[in-house]
């Protein structure tokens, strides 16, 4: 703010015609790149913060604007940006939202009479900002003791925004950035479910081939759509998603690598694959590398550790559940090394397990089951097709199979 | 009065305040996009026939014992 109070009026009123100036020429000539540079209110770029101090200093800035008619027919814009510019510089977030949630109404409304999708880059960046501004806003609220609501507004406000782009034409273009704007949102706000009215109109549009969005909004999308799969338990398509993210995410990106591996590598375990060490290693993925050794060995135990040990981090992210079903398949790997064991030492009698020796096997893994606990995992076991065989209940044997008694998944998911 | 219903206020506002922590970066606007091979590089990093024959690990030797053992005491007891 020292700088601001040095500021003399010539050289504020000379900041901002300059800007008016640059606006006025981004949209006459069409420049949809510098239009947006000068909105995006957080981006502190020097530019900007010297033209809310010259705000700041010039009160009047707005006369500037009603009295050029290049200007006034901007004004609906032009107002109300100055005003988000100079309350973000005092730190007065909530009003800055609002100022700014008028100016993007503003331009969406010029927009939408703008024939070619030239201001796109521009309203990306209102897209972008208003989820941030909004979000600070939030914040702001919350601390005076008030009801954080300005995210949900800004959610409705891209709900118009998605409107005005999801018709045939040009612009359609650039829906699927909005639409992970929305995204961001709702899952920030849990209101998830609303995700799903936009992802209907994207899917189910036949005049526009998704390939044909850019690749940095088809990897978001597909990062969350992923996660909604994984939440939904449909481990074919989030797989689908989240490894389309996965190959298509550029290398330097790393932190969103590790996201959309922190929501696959569940997925692909739940189908029988597993990850390289590689992986884990070099996207610090490390809780889960207990949860792979333990479908490797078949170690109950283990499993249960590692369940526990990061109880917190799966139960947020939400893929504890799906870490949890892993239990049947680390049981028919047990029974499996048991059954190699057992061929090792007898080969006639290997395909008869005993109930008893599953039994010891759990209790030495310390898990104290009973005859009928076990006889009841084997039948589930059996019931799902990862033992193949039967179970003669008078002898307390399964009898498994000679053909093939333990089925891989195959990237499929275990039978519900 | 108004500041004696602003208290509880703060403390409702606060447990409403969402977050996601495995919010997707942004990618820049005209994010430089390369580096396909980086991404076959991740596909290749999967393992789908793990589920080997292969009982020599520490794991398998002590599970080995442990069946071993009862089957001796079993058999200890039948005869």
């Amino acid at each position: 703010m020292a700088a601001a109070a040095y500021m003399s009026m010539g050289e504020a009123h000379r900041r901002i015609n300059e800007y008016l100036n640059r606006f006025s020429d981004a949209v006459s000539y069409q420049d949809g790149k510098s239009l947006s540079g000068l909105l995006s209110v957080s981006s502190n770029s020097a530019a900007l913060l010297s033209l809310a101090d010259a705000l700041n200093t010039f009160q009047d800035a707005n006369r500037v604007i009603r009295q050029s008619d290049k200007y006034s027919q901007y004004a609906d814009i032009l107002v109300p940006i100055f005003r988000a510019l100079q309350s973000y510089r005092l730190r007065k977030l909530v009003d800055s939202y609002m100022a700014f949630e008028k100016a993007s109404n503003a331009f969406v409304q010029e927009f939408r009479n703008w024939e070619s999708a030239w201001a796109l880059e521009a309203l990306y960046v209102i897209a972008y900002e208003i989820r941030i501004l909004a979000e600070m806003a939030d914040v702001e609220l919350s601390s005076m003791g008030k009801t954080p609501e300005k995210l949900k507004g800004a959610g409705s406000f891209l709900m118009k925004v998605f409107g005005v782009l999801a018709g045939k034409g040009t612009k359609r273009v650039g829906a699927l950035y909005v639409t992970c704007q929305l995204f961001k949102i709702y899952f920030k706000l849990g209101t998830v479910n609303l995700c799903r009215s936009v992802i209907r109109s994207i899917e189910t549009a036949r005049i526009f081939d998704f390939e044909e969005f850019p690749v940095r909004d088809k990897v978001t999308y597909m990062y969350y759509t992923g996660r909604l799969e994984v939440y939904n338990e449909n481990f074919p398509a989030a797989d689908h998603k989240l490894s389309y993210a996965l190959t298509h995410c550029t290398a330097r990106k790393e932190a969103n690598i590790r996201m959309i591996l922190k929501y696959l590598i569940p997925v692909k375990l739940s189908i029988g694959i597993l990850p390289g060490p590689l992986l884990l290693e070099k996207f610090n993925l490390n809780e889960y590398s207990d949860i792979v050794l333990a479908l490797k060995r078949g170690d109950l135990r283990l499993l249960r550790h590692a369940l526990q040990e990061h109880e917190d981090r799966f139960l947020r992210s939400g893929v504890y559940l799906v870490l949890e079903k892993l239990e049947l398949q680390v049981y028919q790997r047990l029974v499996k090394k048991i059954y190699i064991i057992q061929k090792q030492r007898d080969p006639n009698k290997a395909h008869q397990i005993k109930l008893d020796v599953i039994v010891n096997a759990l209790k030495w893994l310390e898990m104290d089951m009973d005859l009928d606990e076990v006889e009841c995992i084997m039948s589930i076991l059996i019931y799902k097709n990862l033992v193949k065989g039967y179970f003669a209940h008078k002898s307390k044997v399964v009898v498994l199979s000679k053909q093939d008694p333990f089925p891989k998944l195959n990237g499929k998911p275990v039978q519900s | 009065m108004a500041t004696e219903q602003a208290k509880p206020a703060t403390e409702e506002a606060k447990i409403d305040l969402f977050e996601d922590d495995d919010e997707f970066e942004e990618f820049e606007i005209d994010q430089e996009w390369e580096n396909k091979e980086e991404g076959k590089d991740l596909t290749q990093q999967w393992e789908d026939d793990w589920d080997d024959d292969d009982v020599n690990d520490d794991f398998s030797l002590q599970l080995r014992r442990e069946l071993e053992s009862n089957t001796d005491k079993n058999e200890a007891k039948s005869t």
